[in-house]
């Protein structure tokens, strides 16, 4: 599986052959028959893998928040999000950029997880005055937006800069809720988090 | 460059008529002229049916009614076929909303008409939006980059909107980047659900606009915007 993923990231998703994989991840094809039908098949099964692995990410952080308020909560969603393609750029850029060329059902699959991210946005709308009058797309829209950019970052092999995209991608979403300035205190609040909890990084770009 | 610009047959089928044969009073260069533009115009129709990746030569030169001796005299491969009729879809596109912009002077008047003209553009054409629009992130690497190319190019006209605001150069670097990104995906996720494009038109400008006008503001201009879409 993780043969097939650093291949799709390397080479698209059309020029993996399944003895590309095979070759790569130093077993027989028979067994790789054994554990998929085909290249899809495996690709899939990578995908469910780490889009699962990103949404207990995302669940642990939440729960970590649970009673913190809302924008803290999103501000460390979008971190454990971050984290996971961090984790792993390589199968990351398999899973955001290639993932969508390959067929229906993973395109389906696709549209599914950025659409598990809206209900938690969703709850924004209660935390502002103007919370009907926000467009009904807009979380939607929003998810499409931090998408683009990292997709962005990882095409042109800009690993680093996903980092530091992040605290302008919390204002970015957090914005239309609670207002700029306050998107801007708890981007910057959740930064601080994390250096508490990590140390401070001196490559992360102000 | 209307002239590189596939023709519309109405969306509808997606055969055009071969050349009548034999003495049809046209120069070898204006028949090879108009092999072109049918292969371009079948391109987009046949992506737009099956996909990017489900399409092929064999359905594009059905469609164009050419040879496939015809096809390989004008490109190499579908990607490359694919990518002349992006380019002159493109340009066309970018013919229309820069005129849109050129007829308003007020930076945010000049959005809002871009964006008019780009949805009247896909609802017109609704072919060209799934092919060039929603097939191309799904394509190939060399079709995913041209497409993020031709975005991205607006970056600087959305920048100007920083101006709007006293504290303009605080907003983060990749604000420009953002908003086009959601952009391109809502569309896309309407063109998707059927939607014809002029459902999203008010979302789309107040999501444009927000970041450098307020949101207030922007919501403003997108009912405006909205009521007076024809």
């Amino acid at each position: 599986m993780r043969a097939t993923g650093e291949l799709v990231a390397k080479r698209g998703y059309n020029d993996v052959s399944v003895e590309l994989i095979v070759k790569r991840a130093k077993v027989s094809f028979k067994t790789f028959y054994k554990h998929f039908a085909n290249k899809e098949e495996a690709f899939l099964a990578l995908f469910d893998t780490e889009m699962a692995a990103a949404r207990a990410r995302v669940d642990a952080a939440l729960a970590e928040e649970a009673k913190a308020p809302w924008p803290a909560q999103v501000a460390a969603a979008m971190r454990a999000l971050f984290e996971s393609i961090l984790a792993d750029p390589i199968i990351a850029k398999a899973c955001i950029v290639e993932a969508p060329t390959v067929g229906p059902v993973i395109a389906e699959r696709y549209d599914g997880a950025m659409k598990s991210l809206a209900p938690l946005l969703r709850r924004g709308r209660e935390e502002t005055a103007h919370g009907t009058e926000l467009p009904k797309t807009l979380e939607d829209t929003l998810a499409g937006s931090v998408l683009w950019s990292a997709y962005q970052r990882l095409i042109v092999g800009e690993v680093d800069r996903i980092e530091a995209l992040l605290p302008e991608a919390i204002i970015f979403v957090l914005r239309p809720y609670v207002g700029e300035k306050e998107a801007m205190s708890w981007a910057e609040a959740s930064r601080g988090q994390n250096e508490e909890k990590n140390g401070p990084k001196v490559s992360i770009a102000p | 460059m209307a002239r590189e610009r596939p023709a519309n047959d109405g969306g509808g089928g997606s055969d055009l008529g071969p050349l009548p044969a034999g003495h049809h009073g046209l120069s070898r260069e204006q028949v090879e002229e108009s092999q072109r533009e049918r292969l371009l115009a079948a391109v987009a129709n046949v992506v737009a049916e099956r996909g990017y990746r489900a399409a092929t030569i064999t359905q594009i030169v059905k469609a164009a009614s050419v040879s496939s001796r015809v096809f390989y005299e004008n490109f190499e491969s579908k990607e490359e076929a694919f990518l002349a009729s992006f380019e002159a879809v493109l340009e066309h596109f970018e013919d229309l909303v820069g005129e849109a912009i050129a007829s308003e002077t007020e930076w945010q008047r000049q959005v809002v008409a871009a964006i008019c003209a780009g949805i009247r553009f896909f609802e017109s054409e609704p072919e060209l939006a799934k092919a060039f629009l929603v097939e191309p992130a799904a394509a190939t690497p060399a079709i995913a980059t041209r497409f993020r190319e031709a975005v991205l190019k607006w970056v600087p006209f959305l920048e100007q909107g920083r101006k709007k605001r006293a504290d303009g150069a605080a907003l983060p670097d990749s604000t420009e980047d953002s908003v086009l990104g959601g952009l391109v995906f809502l569309t896309s996720r309407s063109i998707l659900a059927g939607a014809p494009p002029r459902t999203v038109l008010h979302d789309f400008i107040d999501f444009a606009l927000s970041p450098y006008l307020g949101a207030g503001e922007a919501a403003r201009l997108a009912s405006e915007a909205e009521e007076n879409f024809p």
